[in-house]
């Protein structure tokens, strides 16, 4: 399929998110757009979906202008998008998922499963997607779910597949994986649109790369240019692709945990007796391929899930098993790894999300009154400072693109004083000039004398930040690592066969 | 796996223990008011026998006559049995019906003591298949409002209105029947008034992006003065619109003749047979077909649902409006076990459907299951007075009302609602 738009535009009131853009994408190209948090790029890929109409431009298809008036029309046209946000039913199973809108049915108007989930099993064989067809999805690690997303946009034939960011969520050999896909897709002629803010992606997979900042096309490059070049071309102006620290001088321990034994929601151990100890000033990274633990090990820390034995002390204060509420005035400030779940109220206003967990505190409030001009100044200065891009801080959540959504939270944590902070994939869907920033912010809160647990599955980030690296591996902390450590030799602890001796 | 699912699951658990805490305090009320409350001669006896078909049967099963301790002290030590299960096992399943079992044996304890004899021979008897004949008009009200509330809220619609269709269903209902004597316009009549104020909700709820429950409460309360005002209006000068109404029962051959539960089941009204008809068809669009898929999905990830081209808006239209117009005929129902429309009649059954829906788990089988249990404690708590229960009357109507406010807040949190239920959708 050849996909053309020409001189799309979208405004949301005042605001114009894509200004005339042109882009062609001609069969079997992988087209890679590049652009900071909040260009508008999820605007076009949305447009371009159906699921917003554009104010102006035309989009053709073998040169034949069409009109999308939802969604369902766009795949009817062989257009398949996999959502920055996944959009799936979190209850449903994999199958209910994969075909939901286009079930096959029987007689009764009834959804003939059987063949649903035979469909299912030959088209992950073939492009090598394994999933269960009958697992729920919420019970899916995001990996898994992402699997689903990519297969519901296969299953329907899509001639033309939008990639909205679908490796923020993956480890390094799920990311090789899909990007194996994309090449066999691109060889089958399937054109794919593939937004990402990983550079080096970019430049594996790539065809063709166009550039946009502000709403506009800014530019296009081969994929031979360099990260700086890419970097550069995206926010404007040089990126520093590594920060400085200053000497490492640790002192007393501000947070500790002995032999933590965590479940998950199925009662499964997932962590398994673990201990940790972070010092002030330091930054300790705590590296490994998700699902291995940590997510269950952050919510308990965060006082978010129910610690079956062993204890967390956070500033000397006993927090096992205490509230979030008790966790978080002990000292505690948390970067969730689910943004949109647990780290935003989407409904409510920039502003309030700023100060979503001290909005009883001066000066927030007073005698119970909230002091809205406090909590305006803050969320303008926020804004300023960590280059938020909103049209106001009145506007809901919501309506941010994905990295600002996530540029809020770590505002929020980054800007009030705080003994410990526990970071999950801090900068997942940050372009590369936030990241340079966020990094920064976090350097400056250990240079001051403060400990930081950083949860990354980011080799780069894990490398960049940490003074020490723990790896987690099976629910065990499988090795403690200084930053020196060659790559190779992380990514066996990582595996678990350096650690297996322990056994 | 996210921090809302695990702070659920933690709550869960702590819900499942305020569960089991209610189990055993029903227990322990049967053992000491119920079981050490009856003397240890007296008898209680049960009969079987519908009252119009006892000389008829073919069949005829014996009285039951128990000793009143004794029975109720087994059934209390089941239900503490029970309640120290869930306690201690905190199973992940079936605490639901567990507290299902335990309601129903709370009833049962409270009927052996209502219904003993101070001496060891019988001399007063509790017909017990007349009991349930007798509850299951409200049983019936009660499913056709629970059902309501399935189809509106799996679409993500918080119905509160049940009750004002209720009330405009058995208005409705009522002229028709007495104007035209027959039940099926009845029938359509409430259906259309149900629905029509369905679509007033959906209007307003999906149009304007009201507040639903907002919107559902005025229309109740709108509706509960309209039909004061008709009733003073139109029935009380001209009562030929509003006498009789009772829809005649229909014997099913052999069935109904099925000792005990036959001529609960199977005489029974039209309407009556319209609900177990309506309870499958539902049960099976939902679970089954193409739409009650794109109807659990807008219900629980509106957003998921548009990406792939299903109209949100409509099906939610769709739903509230079929909701409405099965309120509505569950109004018409009503109104034909009564045989005329009165203000005020069904006196907040509305609501109590709802808390049935709850505990039935959005689930229509779950939800007549709900209706069965809260519809025997409606009737007994109308019907007591004539046993020797020395508690006043207003007290045992409170009865109904307090079980269902202790459904709704042990369960609430456990059970999950579709996930959109009650929030707006709007899109961009
Ligand atoms: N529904 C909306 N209402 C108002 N503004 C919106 C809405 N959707 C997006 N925007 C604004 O449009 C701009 C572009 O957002 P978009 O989501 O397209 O960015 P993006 O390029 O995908 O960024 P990211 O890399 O962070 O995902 C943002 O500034 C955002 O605030
Ligand atoms: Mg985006």
């Amino acid at each position: 399929m050849r996909l053309e738009l020409r001189g799309i535009t979208k405004r949301f009131g005042s605001f114009t998110a894509n200004d005339r853009i042109d882009l062609t994408v001609e069969p079997g190209q992988i087209h890679s757009l590049l652009g900071e948090n909040g260009a508008g790029k999820t605007t076009l890929m949305n447009v371009l979906f159906g699921l917003l109409h554009p104010d102006e431009g035309e989009i053709l298809i073998d040169g034949e202008p069409v009109r999308f008036a939802n969604s369902g029309d766009a795949v009817r046209r062989g257009i398949g998008m996999v959502h920055q946000h996944f959009m799936l039913v979190p209850v449903f199973s994999v199958t209910e998922n994969v075909v939901l809108g286009f079930e096959p049915t029987k007689s009764l108007n009834r959804v003939d499963y059987k063949r649903a989930t035979e469909d299912i099993v030959r088209l992950s064989a073939q492009f090598n997607l394994q999933v269960d067809p009958d697992a729920t999805v919420e019970n899916l690690p995001v990996g898994l779910q992402q699997r689903v997303e990519i297969l519901k946009a296969l299953s329907r034939d899509a001639e033309l597949l939008i990639l909205d960011e679908p490796t923020a969520v993956l480890t390094p050999q799920e990311t090789d994986a899909l990007m194996a896909i994309m090449r066999s897709l691109a060889e089958a002629g399937k054109s794919i649109l593939f937004i990402t803010h990983k550079l080096k992606e970019v430049r594996a997979v790539a065809d063709v790369i166009t550039v946009i900042r502000n709403g506009r096309v800014v530019g296009s490059a081969e994929p031979t240019a360099t990260e700086g070049e890419l970097a550069s071309l995206m926010v404007g102006r040089d990126v520093e692709l590594t920060v400085e620290k200053s000497a490492f001088s640790p002192g007393e321990n501000v947070f500790e945990i002995r032999d933590l034994v965590v479940r998950d929601d199925r009662g499964l151990v997932k962590v398994n007796g673990v201990s940790l100890d972070v010092r002030a000033g330091e930054i300790m990274a705590l590296a490994g391929v998700q699902g291995n633990g940590q997510t269950e090990l952050v919510e308990a820390i965060a006082g978010m899930r129910h610690v079956e034995s062993g204890t967390i002390l956070l500033n000397g204060r006993d927090v096992t098993n205490k509230t979030p509420r008790e966790v978080l005035d002990a000292g505690l400030g948390h970067i969730p790894e689910d943004r949109q779940r647990d780290g935003l109220v989407l409904s409510m206003s920039v502003a309030d999300n700023l100060v979503l967990n001290t909005p009883r505190r001066a000066p927030f409030a007073r005698r119970g009154t909230r002091n809205l001009a406090a909590v305006h100044d803050n969320a303008q200065k926020q804004v300023r400072d960590f280059d938020i891009r909103t049209t106001s801080v009145d506007e809901p959540v919501a309506s941010l693109s994905g990295g600002n959504q996530q540029k809020v939270i770590v505002a929020r944590e980054l800007s009030r004083p705080l003994a410990f902070l526990m970071a999950s994939q801090p900068t997942r869907g940050l372009d590369v000039g936030s990241i340079e920033y966020v990094h920064r912010q976090m350097v400056n809160h250990r240079n001051q004398g403060n400990a930081a647990l950083i949860v990354s599955s980011e080799l780069d980030e894990v490398l960049a930040l940490g003074d020490r690296i723990a790896v987690m591996f099976d629910g065990r902390i499988s090795g403690i690592v200084d930053p020196t450590t060659s790559r190779e030799a992380i990514g066996l602890l990582m595996a678990g066969t350096a650690g297996a001796t322990d056994e | 796996m996210s921090v809302i699912e695990s702070t659920a699951a933690v709550v869960s658990n702590r819900r499942v223990r305020v569960i089991a805490v209610m189990m055993g305090v029903l227990g322990v009320f049967s053992l000491i008011v119920f079981a050490v409350g009856s003397p240890s001669v007296a008898h209680s006896s049960f009969l079987f026998n519908p009252v119009n078909l006892s000389e008829s049967a073919p069949w005829h099963v014996g009285t039951l006559t128990l000793n009143s301790r004794l029975a109720d002290l087994v059934l209390a030590l089941i239900m503490i049995g029970l309640a120290v299960e869930t306690y201690v096992r905190r199973p992940a399943r079936g605490v639901m019906v567990r507290f299902g079992g335990v309601a129903v044996l709370f009833l049962l304890t409270l009927l052996i003591w209502a219904a003993r004899t101070p001496g060891p021979s019988p001399v007063s008897f509790v017909n017990l298949t007349a009991l349930l004949i007798g509850s299951s008009e409200v049983t019936m009200v009660l499913v056709f409002g629970s059902l309501s509330g399935v189809m509106c809220e799996r679409s993500g619609v918080v119905n509160i209105a049940i009750e004002g269709q209720f009330i405009g269903g058995a208005f409705v209902g009522s002229m028709l029947a007495s104007t035209t004597h027959n039940f099926f316009y009845a029938a359509i009549g409430g259906a259309l008034i149900g629905g029509a104020i369905g679509w007033i909700l959906a209007f307003f709820a999906l149009r304007y992006l009201s507040d639903q429950i907002i919107v559902g409460v005025v229309l109740v309360t709108m509706l509960g003065s309209l039909s004061s005002y008709l009733n003073l209006q139109v029935f009380t000068p001209f009562p030929q619109y509003n006498t009789g109404n009772l829809a005649p029962n229909l014997a099913i051959p052999l069935l109904s003749k099925i000792p005990v539960l036959g001529p609960v089941l199977f005489n029974q009204s039209g309407f009556f047979y319209l609900m177990l008809v309506l309870i499958g068809v539902i049960s099976f669009a939902l679970f089954k077909t193409r739409y009650g898929l794109h109807v659990r999905a807008v219900g629980e990830h509106p957003r998921a649902a548009a990406t792939v081209g299903i109209d949100v808006v409509r099906v939610r239209y769709i739903n509230v409006i079929l909701g409405g117009a099965i309120a509505g005929i569950g109004g018409v129902a009503f109104m034909a076990s009564q045989g005329q429309f009165q203000p005020n009649y069904t006196s907040g059954l509305g609501y109590i459907a709802l808390a049935a829906m709850i505990f039935g788990r959005w689930r229509p089988s779950g939800a007549v299951v709900a209706s069965v249990i809260f519809g025997l404690s409606v009737y007994l708590s109308y019907t007591l007075t004539s046993y020797q229960v020395p508690v006043s009357l207003y007290i045992l109507q409170m009865f109904p009302y307090l079980i269902t406010i202790a459904v709704v807040a042990g369960l609430i949190g456990r059970v999950r609602a579709p996930a959109a239920d009650g929030v707006a959708y709007q899109h961009d």
